[in-house]
């Protein structure tokens, strides 16, 4: 589903955030992103979802080259990738609601349906009772589940997370990693930045590990009974 | 391995009605904003009003005053002044030969004795001209044409005639309205496209602050898969109503400061024994004043937009 091939990331001004960089994402997969910070995860997932071009190599999503897709074809694109950012990219100004129909809309979806599938994907993330308020009242966690509803309900098959359990409550985290755990399971790939390493070590699905801009280490993951 | 994307892939997908819908969204999104900061949008819709108001008024004080003037040109007449030495006989004459010209409707002789009463009647002046033993006035010939065009050839005609002193055509205030009004609808016109782009300015101005203040929320429907058509579409939205706004409140002012004039006018009207009415805006000039405002919203607007969302790189 996603294909890195030597890819390489160079910011203007120098900063060398990826350096050849080569892994396959296959459909159905679920990984960890993970590094200390600065090591280039959220390079990573921004080249997938065509917020930033490589400076070198090539970024296959579905089989096509997004480094070299056209402006007109990004959007297409990126509705076919959820994504959810660290700092949520919440509509502080816009209702829960609106905020996570958005991709609906921009499909241009009928308002009966939108409601129905809006309401399907709060309930889903135990937010049903706050379609009505405004992020700003929300907490930390809630903000973070209304930017995950956002992400899924226009039923992407691939989810790419920033560092989604940043600022939430260890339980929390475990959580909203089973929450991504069943969305696997349905068949939706799903590729997380983190560095919440006892969590991740916890999950055993495969980790992909960055250090300066390189891939030092890709752990397959591991069967339950191998690990015990 | 460089497989290219299908087209198809950034087509949107429902058809015709989903286009409707997505239009509908952006119809109400842009609405939505001006009616959330109503100060805001009011100022910019006076601003808007005030610039297009005075290429408007003026028009239409022009439109007034070029009718004033065909009002007028039918009262024309020529006055032929005849030679001192030439009695009452050879006037009346000459009086009656020039009735039988073609292009002459009717001939008006006036005694030195009548025009000296006339005179002294005017002014005020009855004692005065009273004292006066010797009238210094000559015989003069009203001539009214038949129209106003033949005029100036008609007064070469007359002053080669024989007995004539000089002919006094009353037209040149007339042709002078007339340059003078030429002169004002240049202007006028001059002045209606320099407030368009007026118009066109403070909208994309205005938008353009809206984008700046809307700019997470820009990146955030990118982010989702937003067209660069569904991100500018609100916008170009919201130039049309601040265009619309701005040409009906302009005619609403237009037609306000009429009907503050009308009064004074028809005072001014009276002192000449006339009948000065406004005439108001017609309606095409309504029509074409409230559209073109419009449409110069719209292009104030794409013009701030789509240099926006280059800079913005989406």
């Amino acid at each position: 589903m996603v294909v890195f091939e030597h890819v390489a990331k160079r910011y203007p001004g120098g900063m060398q955030a990826l350096k050849d960089v080569s892994f396959h994402l296959e459909k159905g997969e679920l990984a960890f992103l993970t590094g200390h910070s600065g090591a280039g995860k959220s390079t990573l997932l921004r080249l997938i979802a065509l917020l930033e071009r490589p400076s070198r190599g090539q970024v296959l999503f579905d089989g096509r080259n997004v480094g070299k897709a056209a402006r007109r074809h990004i959007p297409g694109l990126r509705r076919r990738i959820g994504i959810i950012f660290q700092d949520h990219r919440l509509l502080s100004d816009r209702r829960v609601f609106d905020n996570v129909a958005l991709p609906l809309v921009i499909a241009g979806a009928p308002y009966p349906e939108i409601q129905r599938r809006v309401r399907a994907v709060l309930d889903k993330v135990g937010l049903l009772d706050k379609e009505r308020m405004y992020p700003p009242m929300l907490s930390g966690g809630e903000q973070q589940r209304v930017g995950i509803a956002r992400a899924i309900i226009g039923k992407p098959p691939l989810i790419l997370a920033d560092e989604p359990t940043g600022n939430l409550d260890p339980e929390l985290s475990a959580d909203l990693m089973q929450f991504f755990m069943q969305l696997n399971e349905l068949g939706t790939t799903v590729l997380i930045a983190s560095h919440d390493l006892e969590l991740i070590r916890r999950l055993r699905r495969r980790v992909l590990v960055l250090r300066d801009g390189q891939l030092i280490d890709d752990v397959p993951a591991r069967v339950e009974a191998s690990a015990s | 391995m460089t497989t290219r994307l299908r087209t198809a892939d950034s087509r949107l997908p429902g058809g015709i009605r989903a286009w409707g819908r997505r239009h509908a969204f952006s119809l109400l999104s842009s609405l939505g904003t001006l009616v959330r900061q109503p100060i805001a949008s009011a100022m910019t819709v006076m601003v808007l009003a005030v610039a297009l108001c005075l290429p408007t008024g003026l028009w239409v004080a022009l439109d007034n005053a070029s009718h004033l003037g065909q009002d007028w040109e039918h009262l024309d007449t020529l006055s032929v002044f005849l030679d001192g030495g030439v009695d009452d006989q050879q006037a009346m004459r000459l009086s009656s030969r020039l009735s039988a010209w073609d292009e002459i409707t009717a001939v008006d002789p006036i005694s030195p004795s009548e025009g000296l009463s006339e005179l002294a009647g005017q002014m005020g002046l009855g004692e005065a001209v009273a004292a006066i033993e010797d009238n210094p006035l000559p015989w003069v010939l009203e001539v009214t044409p038949m129209t106003a065009s033949v005029l100036p050839e008609l007064a070469r005609r007359l002053q080669r005639e024989e007995g004539v002193e000089s002919v006094i055509v009353d037209l040149q205030w007339l042709e002078r309205l007339a340059a003078m009004i030429e002169v004002i609808r240049q202007l006028t016109i001059l002045l209606a496209l320099l407030f368009a782009a007026a118009v066109a300015f403070v909208v994309g101005n205005t938008i353009r602050m809206d984008i700046h203040n809307r700019r997470e929320e820009i990146e955030v429907m990118a982010l989702v898969g937003a067209t660069r058509g569904f991100i500018r579409r609100p916008f170009l939205y919201s130039g049309l109503w601040y265009g619309l706004a701005g040409g009906l409140l302009a005619w609403v002012l237009v037609r306000l400061a009429l009907v503050v004039l009308a009064g004074p006018v028809e005072v001014l009207g009276g002192t000449y024994d006339a009948e000065l009415g406004l005439r108001p805006l017609s309606p095409r000039l309504s029509l074409a004043l409230v559209l073109g405002s419009g449409a110069l919203g719209v292009i104030g607007s794409w013009l701030a937009v789509d240099r926006h969302l280059r800079r913005i790189q989406l």
